[in-house]
């Protein structure tokens, strides 16, 4: 579905609207979304879409998964998350996830930025360096 | 050993794979060579995405969620959801003398089978272009071998020269021709150890023409020895519209390193309305908003950051230049369209072609009327000046007569002259394809015309006349074109060896 300039700009507006000292309010969201819902203004359909997808790239921003070969000892992830509340600011939602394929280390991702500190990234940035 | 055992050491610690932090997206939209990536908060604009397996992008559009992006290279193996990263670098190809004489494609790659080319420098393919004062006016002549050019429309090193015409009237020929002369220029200053001669390298850069048309063109300056000195940059008709975008900057790039090591280069933009075409269709699967005839609104600001890189430099800055001949093809004769009258107006002149004056016989067939040169006389050699500053009034007197001619039989013995004198001048310009004449040449024959050598020669012998003239000019008087070549003025003592020579001539002749 092709969404429209009008709609775009609306969902925007209510986005920014939503944002509370830089930091999306759910309370707010929620509410947007209801009076949307139920008021059904024109082109609603198109701002909803619109506006998840924002809200979609801001929880993208704000969430960090964490990659690891093995399951990490609770005293790693505690400083692993306040390295990256430092880093990225508080309310960072982190997820760990278990790839064994990474053979050893860590991979971080938070929004589109990548720390790769995994052995398998190692290996292939290393073979990459030899190719050239 | 121990040196060994460092420098090993050395390798290893840089390849120390530390912890770095990587900016990537990922392809949301593939197609057409154009893909649209979500995430790369950090993308630069003309920044270089590597795609993996040693595809690379440019890009083009950052948008608020989004970044547009042009796939250079084969984009048949990407896919919707693969990740791409950022690089930090600009678009660059290989520069350098260890280019000439090869056929490379956008990104500088070898095209003829000639091996690998070994580039010890690179520049960016987009370069603001030197500024006021970097630059002073232009004073050198670029020697083209074409008559009614070098004649009348002359070309100065660092100008910017648009050639302009319908589909084959001879656009690419003028510059062919001007490639070879300026080749067999640079052989004859090397070869006479001439330190004083500052070689002119072409470039010719192929933009969306027929792979047989580019072929030719290679196998036409191999023929003539202009391809040592030349660099052809193809982006031929069956490469992608991203590759045909960026050919032009990639060829541009290559001419300013010869500019910025103070060495003179020309190049051949072949041609921009093919340029311009390859672009539209690029930005219009990029989504960008379109304007007259479909072309995006910064269409012209394309063309014209293009040519403003030609330039000719001062002293200072080494004295090096780059002389641009754009070709733009027209439709039926039509200079008002778009792409046109916007190249027209970001050049310093136009060589106007007429497909009528092609059929007539006349070739090369440059309209005069039409055609200028804004900065090209300043660079004129003195003798050419001499014997060539009358021409173009002439001419066009003899065009607005030989009309008014038309009419009425009876006219007095002025006019006729006129006529007479015209009707060889236009005889004097025909020039066959391929064989660039040199300036002392011609000065010589115009001289001839100029002082009435010619007027007892019928019209439709001229032509025959000037072979033969030629013919002995520069078998048994070489050393009086040598002299001219060298003095490159008239002075009395010159005009009289050049009169007693062509009356000997005449003598031999009659």
């Amino acid at each position: 579905m092709r969404i429209s300039k009008y709609a775009r700009r609306l969902a925007k507006e209510l986005f920014t609207l939503c944002r509370v000292e830089g930091r999306l309010e759910e309370a707010r969201v929620r509410q947007v979304v209801h009076r949307l819902v139920t008021g059904r203004p024109r082109g609603y359909a198109g701002i909803l879409r619109h506006f998840l997808r924002l809200v979609e790239l801001d929880l993208a921003r704000r969430s960090a998964r964490v990659e690891s070969a093995h399951p990490l000892p609770p005293d790693i992830r505690a400083t692993l998350e306040n390295a990256l509340n430092r880093r990225h600011g508080p309310a960072l939602r982190l997820a760990f996830v278990e790839n064994p394929a990474l053979l050893g280390g860590l991979r971080v991702r938070v929004g589109s930025d990548v720390y790769d500190g995994s052995v398998a990234g190692r290996l292939a940035s290393l073979d990459a360096r030899f190719q050239t | 050993m121990s040196n060994l055992l460092q420098e090993i050491e050395q390798q290893i610690t840089g390849l120390s794979t530390g912890l770095q932090r990587q900016n990537v997206g990922i392809v949301r939209e593939i197609g057409d060579g154009v893909a649209r990536i979500e995430g790369l908060t950090d993308a630069m604009m003309n920044e270089m995405l590597d795609f993996g397996n040693g595809v690379m992008g440019l890009a083009l559009n950052l948008e608020e969620t989004e970044v547009g992006a042009i796939i250079l290279g084969d984009y048949t193996g990407i896919k919707e959801g693969q990740e791409v990263r950022t690089t930090g670098k600009l678009l660059q190809v290989p520069v350098g003398k260890g280019l000439l004489g090869r056929v490379v494609n956008t990104l500088g790659e070898p095209l003829d089978g000639k091996g690998p080319i070994t580039p010890t420098t690179f520049y960016p393919v987009e370069k603001i272009a030197p500024g006021i004062i970097k630059r002073r006016s232009v004073n050198q002549p670029v020697q083209t071998g074409i008559m009614p050019i070098d004649a009348m429309i002359p070309i100065g090193r660092g100008q910017r020269e648009l050639i302009i015409g319908d589909r084959s009237t001879g656009k690419t020929t003028l510059g062919i021709d001007t490639m070879i002369n300026n080749a067999r220029l640079n052989r004859a200053a090397e070869e006479a150890g001439n330190q004083d001669y500052r070689p002119l390298y072409s470039i010719y850069v192929a933009i969306g023409q027929k792979q047989s048309n580019i072929a030719n063109v290679i196998r036409v300056l191999e023929e003539n020895g202009a391809l040592p000195h030349t660099i052809v940059v193809v982006a031929a008709a069956s490469d992608s519209a991203t590759s045909q975008y960026l050919a032009p900057f990639a060829g541009c790039a290559m001419g300013e390193w010869f500019m910025d090591h103070g060495m003179d280069a020309l190049i051949i933009y072949d041609d921009l309305s093919k340029h311009a075409t390859a672009y539209r269709q690029v930005s219009l699967v990029l989504k960008r908003p379109s304007g007259r005839e479909a072309y995006p609104g910064d269409v012209f600001y394309l063309h014209s950051r293009l040519l403003e890189r030609s330039a000719r430099l001062n002293e200072q800055n080494g004295g090096g230049s780059l002389t641009a001949l754009p070709i733009i093809e027209t439709q039926m004769g039509d200079v008002s369209a778009y792409i046109p009258t916007n190249v027209i107006s970001i050049t310093d002149g136009q060589i106007y072609l007429e497909t009528d004056l092609f059929y007539q016989g006349v070739r090369p067939a440059i309209s005069v009327g039409l055609s200028v040169s804004r900065v090209g006389s300043a660079a004129q050699i003195k003798a050419m000046k001499q014997v060539a500053g009358r021409i173009k009034g002439d001419l066009a007197q003899f065009r607005e007569l030989a009309a008014f001619a038309q009419f009425g039989s009876d006219l007095d013995a002025k006019t006729q002259a006129l006529i007479a004198r015209g009707r060889r001048i236009v005889e004097i310009f025909k020039q066959p394809q391929y064989q660039p004449v040199p300036v002392e040449l011609q000065v010589a024959v115009l001289w001839a015309v100029q002082n009435n050598f010619l007027d007892d020669v019928p019209v439709e012998q001229v032509k025959a006349f000037q072979g033969r003239l030629a013919d002995f000019l520069t078998t048994r008087k070489a050393d009086l074109l040598a002299r001219l070549a060298r003095e490159r003025e008239i002075k009395p003592d010159l005009a009289e060896a050049l009169k007693a020579a062509l009356t000997e001539f005449k003598q031999l002749s009659a």
